[in-house]
């Protein structure tokens, strides 16, 4: 088996999770993680099959609860995606895609059994209920509820629907970065932008006789600028997502992303090896909450938990961080990337306090753990398509805003090392162990922001970390990201300016 | 379904459909996973799945699509998607198609024994693993063992008139173990990964290592920040070697993005240095008798005895480099573009054993776990979290966790003093220990 660790992918083209599913042996059809990012065609309606009658989906119900079981549900997905990708100012290609199947799932005390179709027909879906049957041998068994047509408030505001936007505006967007990146500066030797759209449609139904349906647009918009003045290199990143239509690039043109990723490109042509050891970081506001996302939020989802293996086992109440410290995980901020409305499993989207000023208040449950804890459903059970198991998984999660200003917390730090940006991360949800990897750094000098320094890794203990941090900056904000825990999720992480003192650096300079 | 005949036909129809040449990869399978928990079951996951992807070319521009609906609306629909997308992209002449018909032979890819051995046995399997890692000393809790197995066909064709199929299976075994002690917890795991059912090592091997591994890095003891021997357990080379793989992508090395753009038939490790990349190795997870755009699998020797003798090639990448593919176009399943990448790669083996290299050793970290990024290969920069046994004297003094490893590639490369013998070739990257006479280690 493959280590346990979850990790917030760098780029989308790393392939980290490829060897993560389930031990990492060859797997049929796996879905190429990202390409999987979608779109919305022109005018065109997604395929019927989500439309099948609620009927049939409560047959499968019945027939996954005919051996016993506790809770069953169907899942219904549709996606259709988008991408268009540009390299060295050329659009390489466009990709096109369009992905639905069905899931049947059935819990049985502690068991899951699971089975999923790419045929949305009655008889697939009966099939696949008999398959996910094979757990429940024995004990429980529960009634199906009638259908009730539920319905959950939303999140997500669309000005400009995906579906009617001209690609030839994709591309326009596109060509608009790729100029504003190489206009910086001429040592910007080469961009790859990556634009990727998607609409994923979703119907649940489940034996508590919950049966959703909606829809969730998602934009993920990313600029890679490759520095080279001959004697250094660098390839800097900046992304931006949301679950919004087309006028995020209004909010936020393609301009200010390429020029925020040219000028860490051209920044860090300057940089020297990092120091090696024990020292104080800041960190700045924004993605750089992957930390706590990795350090903090992975240990707190729930199904570690109720394994008693987590981290957090048994510290429900305690003290466990610094009282400047407040986490949060947060579906429902209007249009985030980690936004939900509900979760995969039909719970409502909330705002979850997970620690507040230093004391452990909440885990983060889907129905499966939140059985296991006799704990309330917190909405983060999530899946990456209907070809996983919904598991507890983070959504826009973050560090709370605080009182100090981020320019009193740079002030006050004699020497460490100013982290603008990270990569991403990964952490062992048992040991709390976690690392994480500098994109844009500095050495921090009599508590100014000197020279950069090259990546470098960050390590150590989710429990160390969070007692440590000693500032909270008063600048709350936000970066998106991919989350892999074996599958994959969108997310965002973040954090105002904060000082965390004492962390590991692994940097070379001797 | 006869998906042989499909494929074909679907390569005719995207022409009919106004494409100048096409290309379709179509992909089947099943999986099964079982994961066990405390002596019970967790989760039985079972699931059998299918997908096309459409690469087409219009006037050299390129278009994608890709679909898991099989019926002729939907493929149809789908080629469209792609013919339409086409125009957005630039006109490339590197955009061409393999014309190649040759199949390596690769013998036992496929095991067709595996889906006939009950399940109930493969729960059983997964069981007594976790029960016989539990047993160990120290070991306290079970973050689970599992058994998981899946079964793929392939079929590409394209307008150059190839048409190639084969299948493939894979099943596998892990388990994961913590050793707590006091405040102490520790993490081991263990997995098997085979072709063939039969393969798969005995249990116990497999718990045992697991909870070896848990149990050694107990009662660590933190060593200052300086200098010194690294050895790379063979479990861990990959951590370096990763990094430098992707630095030999040729598309990168034309982009410009790569350190190793400028060493080719250059020395840029040490002489112990030899890297394959193969897959045409039988019974091997990795091979197969052509690559993600349907050309012959080879053995290409990356780089021998430190001089680089081949960057890594798919068709447009080779074109542009005026070089032929060396069929390393890699795929991530039906919905993806082929990209570039290995299939099995093996670091030669050395003459020492892993003790004559600890012995040997005056002062250093016996490595056994490496978290982060790896080498970067634009940069060429190294940075990890690490941890491992601590040598002082040719003799291992204690447990180390929570140290930071750095370097540059290059230097790193070049002061691999020590290879071992020591190599297992059924890891996915398989690898002997191997020795860095000095990198910097940050400590307290």
């Amino acid at each position: 088996m493959e280590k346990e660790n979850n990790r917030v992918r760098d780029i989308p083209r790393r392939k980290f999770l490829e060897m993560s599913f389930k031990g990492g042996i060859l797997i049929a059809t796996t879905p190429a993680l990202l390409t999987q990012l979608v779109s919305c065609s022109k005018g065109v309606k997604a395929s019927s099959s989500l439309d099948i009658d609620p009927a049939i989906l409560s047959k499968a119900i019945a027939k996954a609860l005919e051996k016993g079981g506790d809770f069953a549900d169907v899942y219904l997905e549709n996606r259709i995606s988008r991408q268009i990708i540009m390299e060295e100012s050329k659009f390489r290609s466009g990709l096109y895609g369009i992905s639905q199947g069905a899931g049947v799932r059935v819990i049985s005390g502690n068991k899951t059994g699971y089975a999923y179709t790419d045929e949305i027909t009655e008889e697939k879906l009966l099939r696949a209920a008999e398959v996910a049957s094979y757990v429940a041998t024995s004990g429980n068994k529960v009634t199906p509820a009638g259908i009730s047509v539920s319905s959950r408030p939303s999140f997500v505001t669309v000005q400009q629907p995906l579906g009617e936007i001209a690609d030839e505006k994709r591309i326009e967007i596109i060509r608009r970065a790729d100029q504003a990146a190489k206009d910086y500066d001429t040592r910007i030797k080469m961009t790859k932008i990556d634009y990727n759209d998607e609409v994923r449609s979703r119907v649940i139904l489940n034996s508590e006789g919950v049966y959703l349906k909606d829809e969730l647009p998602l934009l993920f918009f990313i600029v890679q600028a490759m520095s080279d003045d001959g004697k250094a290199r660098h390839m800097s990143r900046e992304r931006l997502s949301r679950h919004s239509g087309f006028e995020i690039f209004e909010q936020v043109t393609p301009e200010t992303v390429a020029k925020n990723a040219a000028r860490e490109a051209i920044a860090m042509l300057a940089a020297g090896d990092a120091p090696a050891g024990i020292m104080d970081v800041v960190m700045q506001n924004g993605w750089g909450g992957v930390l706590v996302h990795e350090a903090v939020g992975h240990p707190l989802e729930a199904d570690n938990i109720a394994k008693g293996i987590g981290a957090f086992t048994g510290k429900m109440g305690q003290k466990v961080a610094a009282d400047c410290f407040t986490m949060i995980d947060d579906g429902t901020i209007p249009n985030a990337r980690g936004t939900i409305n509900f979760d995969d499993e039909g719970t409502v989207a909330q705002r979850n306090v997970l620690i507040e000023k230093g004391v452990l208040k909440g885990f983060m449950t889907d129905v499966l753990s939140a059985k296991q804890l006799s704990m309330a459903r917190t909405g983060n059970g999530r899946r990456e398509s209907f070809r996983y198991i919904p598991i507890p998984r983070m959504t826009n999660t973050f560090i709370d805003t605080g009182k100090d200003t981020p320019e009193d917390i740079l002030a006050s730090t004699k020497k460490g090392i100013y982290v603008q940006s990270l990569s991403g991360g990964s952490v062992n949800p048992v040991t709390g162990v976690f690392n994480f990897t500098c994109r844009e750094a500095y050495l921090i000098e009599n508590g100014k922001k000197t020279s950069p320094i090259k990546g470098a890794t960050l390590i150590g203990s989710c429990m160390d970390v969070i007692s440590n941090i000693d500032a909270v900056g008063n600048d709350l904000d936000f970066g998106p990201g991919i989350c892999g825990k074996g599958q994959a999720a969108e997310v965002t992480a973040g954090m105002p300016t904060v000082r965390i003192r004492g962390i590991n650096v692994g940097g070379s300079k001797a | 379904m006869n998906y042989m005949e499909l494929t074909e036909k679907l390569v005719k129809k995207c022409i009919s459909l106004g494409a100048d040449a096409a290309e379709v990869y179509l992909e089947t399978g099943r999986n099964l996973s079982v994961q066990v928990l405390n002596s019970e079951i967790e989760t039985i996951e079972e699931a059998s799945s299918q997908g096309v992807g459409f690469r087409v070319f219009t006037g050299g521009r390129m278009g994608f699509s890709h679909c898991n609906d099989f019926s002729d609306l939907s493929l149809e629909d789908t080629i469209s998607r792609a013919i339409g997308f086409a125009k957005l992209s630039t006109p490339d002449e590197n955009n061409v198609l393999t014309d190649n018909k040759g199949i390596t032979r690769v013998a036992d890819l496929y095991d067709p024994g595996i889906s006939s051995e009950p399940m109930d046995k493969k729960i059983k399997m997964a069981l007594e693993l976790e029960r016989l890692a539990m047993k160990s000393p120290g070991i306290s809790k079970s973050s689970g063992a599992g058994y998981s197995e899946g079964e793929s066909e392939i079929f590409i064709s394209n307008s150059n008139g190839i048409l190639k199929s084969y299948k493939s299976t894979g099943c596998s075994l892990g388990v994961s173990v913590v050793a707590e002690k006091g405040d102490q917890k520790n993490t081991g795991d263990e997995y098997c990964s085979r072709v063939f059912f039969s393969d798969l090592l005995p249990l116990e091997k497999i718990a045992s290592s697991a909870s070896a591994r848990a149990i050694e890095l107990i009662d660590p003891v933190m060593i200052s920040t300086q200098k010194a021997a690294v050895i790379f357990d063979p479990d861990v080379v990959r951590s370096l070697f990763g990094g430098i793989i992707s630095a030999l992508d040729g598309q990168r090395i034309l982009q410009g993005a790569s350190f190793l753009k400028d060493f080719m038939n250059k020395q840029c490790a040490s002489p112990l240095v030899t890297i394959v990349d193969d897959g045409t190795i039988s019974r091997s997870l990795g091979s197969a008798p052509f690559d993600g755009e349907g050309v012959p699998t080879r053995k290409i020797i990356l780089i021998e005895n430190g001089v680089i003798k081949s960057f890594i090639y798919n068709s447009n990448a080779a074109k542009r480099a005026g070089t032929v593919s060396t069929g390393s176009a890699s795929r991530g399943g039906f919905s993806s573009l082929p990209g570039i990448g290995t299939h099995k790669v093996y670091l030669q083996p050395g003459k020492y054993t892993p003790d004559e290299i600890i012995k040997n050793t005056e002062k250093g970290l016996l490595l056994k776990e490496v978290t982060g990024y790896g080498v970067d290969p634009v940069t060429g920069n190294f940075s990890g979290g690490a941890s491992g046994l601590w040598i002082v004297d040719g003799k291992i003094t204690h447990p180390v966790k929570g140290v930071t490893i750095a370097g540059k590639a290059p230097d790193i490369l070049n002061s691999i003093d020590m290879t071992g013998n020591d190599i297992d070739m059924n890891r996915s990257f398989s690898a002997p220990t191997v020795r860095v006479a000095g990198m910097q280690i940050g400590g307290k």
